[in-house]
């Protein structure tokens, strides 16, 4: 017989190397003489779309589109330190750097503005739509690449590096009190699962999938880590597990050690939870770890929820199923 | 108002990925390049009495690396435990032991079955519980001359005896969660060679260049400024590509030659040449309050971190912090471990030590909830962290603390037709 069932997980998830352990961040940032910018950091893009945030949050500053901005990762000739990707930490502290580094610059600038326009203030230099001027007097603008021209002939540049740090203490080692980790991501999903009692095979429907990332700079990659995070933790809670025998891996291999495949994956509702955190850039946490964890959870319980049989190690196989339910009703023996 | 912050901006790597112009370290070739082969321990844990090459030399092979050729032996990111290439010993299989470089991958193939290793098979530890006795073998004695215990993690706050006289209601229950692989699409690959500088080049897919950059550097005895890592397209990474699989053999075997070197890992190869989801034991006792508020948890969690340290404790730790979920409990006596192992070296990967907790504490909430007579959501609501809150650590949580939104966020799907999702 096939049951369903529902289950939710809420999780959380602090961010960073943390510990105390100094998180740096770093950037190198210069405008071109026709008002396009390159940005380096040492951050990789590992395929979870920093360098597009970084482009984004040049661009945002500068008035500019994305894709007017060069973004060059991962050459230790030339770009700087930026920390591991991991921790989800990128949108968060290499995206602070990339921040400092524009609105260094664009200090600059806008001083240099201020001066040629004869506006007594920088703060009352906007950049936008590819235009640097004096905000509320149209009459006073130009083309960005052509003030960033005439400042060089004049011997101004506008380059800059810059770094961001992340806040962490250690914990004390005699009873864990400090404050780790910031800051803290949270998450909650819900899961309809369909289970077959004769199999004890799993099939998850649907899952719902909030996440509180502060806020989301890029929303569609947002849904995207979501889907991903959903797919690795559903193989997590289903499927995956190295098999040993006195330390042999007995499965190394795709045909025998599964992951999910596109079938497995079920639809997924993201929902975007923005709660500003006011040390992040525009307001930002990351997102990419805390995608994969709820989903465990909201399966597991899913499945009691559908056939009463509480699984407690990972992963839910069929083979447990069955037992679980074999022991619960001893008459299916 | 933002323009471009919180649009969906097309992703900068779109067109190569969409028209398959991305280029990953396989696809990276140079002239006059020679291909290596990694030869891997096939013991859990034995002393390595000698390793002969003679019959390797076959024609076509152009260099055999053991550990004598490294100018610096090891790494890791934490501790450098782990040898480049074997030294007297082995701690897993899998260990890489010796590598060759020949004119093409068969050459290589070939010798590499030719190289004779006798090994003095020792005891070995596969369960971190027997790890734990007192009586076990220390695998890492040079680190920790009397234990595999390599980390513990004590968080203590309030007062146990205090917290079960308040429970109405106590869980207990054991949770496992197994040994995972990251799976990641593109199995490791790297292209090393020497540039007309005279400087190391290597070309590979990871998670820190710079990090890498350190250790070729320190494993080859030169500065970082001599060594350039230029990392290629990335087909996904978990934290698999956090510690270094084969970019400093790759290097060394190019400084040696100085000819490019190409090492490319089969996904056989690629199991074997990663760390791995520390599989964890946690024992927990929750107990709460009439009303459904938490007053209490107990929890002891065991990691098994395998041969070497990687970022074991910095992972047990997380699960520490992350025991109790995202639930305020004023109770709390947590005790987390970290155990060597004769297993896969365990590490990185996405979660990092809080993903496995998660099944655990979870659970005792759907358990608790049950014994009390209320729902999930009502258990759940009752015991979130918000602003102001403080964590097991002692932590105030002073803003963006977005917990009962997200699962606010998902009722009215828990409530849809026939109280389905």
């Amino acid at each position: 017989m096939k049951k369903r069932g529902v289950g939710i997980g809420c999780t959380w998830y602090g961010t960073g190397y943390g510990n105390g352990f100094p998180d740096v961040s770093s950037a190198f940032l210069e405008i071109h003489d026709d008002g396009s910018a390159t940005v380096l950091t040492g951050a990789i893009d590992v395929g979870q779309g920093s360098s597009t945030v970084y482009a984004q949050i040049v661009a945002e500053e500068l008035g500019l589109k994305p894709e007017d901005i060069t973004v060059v990762t991962g050459d230790t000739d030339v770009a700087p330190d930026s920390g591991t990707t991991a921790a989800t930490r990128q949108t968060y502290n290499t995206g602070n750097a990339v921040l400092r580094a524009v609105r260094q610059a664009k200090g600059k600038l806008q001083a240099y503005a201020a001066r040629t326009f004869s506006c007594t203030t920088p703060e009352g230099i906007e950049l936008k739509d590819g235009y640097i001027g004096v905000k509320g007097d149209p009459s006073r603008r130009m083309p960005l690449g052509e003030m960033v021209s005439t400042a060089r002939l004049q011997g101004e540049r506008f380059i800059s590096a810059e770094s961001f740090t992340a806040q962490t203490t250690p914990v004390n080692m005699e009873n864990g009190q400090g404050a780790p980790y910031w800051p803290y991501a949270f998450g909650c999903q819900a899961a309809e699962v369909e289970v077959d009692t004769e199999t004890g095979i799993v099939r998850v429907l649907k899952i719902v999938a909030a996440h509180d990332v502060g806020k989301a700079i890029n929303p569609t990659q947002v849904e995207g880590q979501i889907a991903g995070g959903v797919a690795q933790g559903l193989g997590y809670a289903l499927l995956e597990q190295v098999e040993l025998k006195e330390g042999k891996i007995q499965n190394p291999a795709l045909s025998s050690y599964l992951i999910p495949t596109a079938l497995d994956v079920p639809e997924i509702e993201s929902i975007i939870i923005e709660e500003t955190e006011s040390s992040g850039p525009y307001g930002a946490k990351g997102l990419g770890e805390p995608a994969m964890l709820p989903v465990v959870a909201a399966v597991i319980n899913a499945i009691d929820d559908a056939v009463g049989v509480r699984i407690t190690s990972l992963p839910a196989t069929p083979e447990k199923i069955l037992a679980a339910l074999a022991e619960k009703e001893p008459e299916r023996r | 108002m933002t323009q471009v912050i919180g649009n969906g901006s097309i992703r900068e790597d779109a067109w190569g990925k969409v028209f398959g112009e991305s280029k990953y370290p396989a696809d990276f070739n140079r002239p006059d390049q020679i291909y290596g082969v990694v030869i891997r321990s096939t013991q859990a844990h034995a002393r390595i009495r000698s390793i002969n090459v003679d019959k390797a030399r076959l024609p076509g092979v152009i260099t055999i690396l053991t550990a004598e050729d490294m100018v610096y032996n090891r790494h890791g990111v934490l501790f450098r435990d782990q040898p480049v290439l074997a030294e007297e010993r082995v701690r897993m299989i899998g260990d890489p032991v010796a590598a060759i470089g020949a004119e093409s991958l068969a050459a290589a193939k070939q010798a590499a079955a030719l190289v004779e290793i006798d090994y003095e098979p020792l005891p070995a530890i596969f369960d971190p519980e027997e790890g734990m006795k007192p009586s076990a073998l220390p695998l890492h004695p040079e680190l920790f001359p009397d234990t595999n215990i390599l980390y513990h993690l004590p968080i203590r706050r309030g007062n146990m005896d205090e917290g079960w006289t308040q429970a109405e209601v106590v869980v207990e229950r054991e949770y496992s969660t197994q040994m995972v692989d990251h799976a990641f699409l593109q199995p490791e690959a790297v292209l090393a060679y020497i540039d007309e500088r005279g400087h190391v080049v290597v070309q590979v897919a990871t998670q820190y260049a710079h990090y890498d950059r350190g250790e070729i550097a320190h494993a080859l005895g030169l500065k970082n400024s001599k060594v350039q890592v230029k990392t290629t397209t990335v087909g996904g990474a978990f934290g698999g590509r956090e510690d270094i699989s084969l970019q400093i053999i790759a290097a060394m075997m190019a400084w040696k030659t100085m000819r490019p070197v190409k090492f490319e890992n089969t996904r056989n190869e690629s199991f074997y040449s990663h760390s791995k989801r520390h599989p964890m034991k946690m024992y927990y006792k929750t107990g709460a309050a009439k009303d459904g508020r938490l007053v209490a948890l107990e929890a002891k969690i065991i990691g098994d971190a395998g041969a070497y340290t990687s970022w074991s404790p910095n992972i047990l730790r997380k699960a520490a912090v992350h025991a109790t979920g995202p639930y305020e409990i004023p109770h709390v006596k947590i005790d987390s471990y970290a155990v060597y192992t004769n297993n896969p070296y365990t590490g990185a990967m996405r979660g990092f030590g809080a993903a496995q907790p998660v099944v655990a504490y979870e659970s005792q909430m759907d358990l608790l909830a049950k014994e009390l007579g209320i729902s999930q959501v009502e258990i759940r609501m009752r015991n979130l962290l918000k602003v102001g809150s403080t964590t097991a650590t002692g932590q105030v949580l002073t803003e963006s603390v977005g917990a009962e939104a997200c699962l606010k966020a998902v009722l009215p799907y828990l409530t849809g037709k026939e109280g389905r999702v």
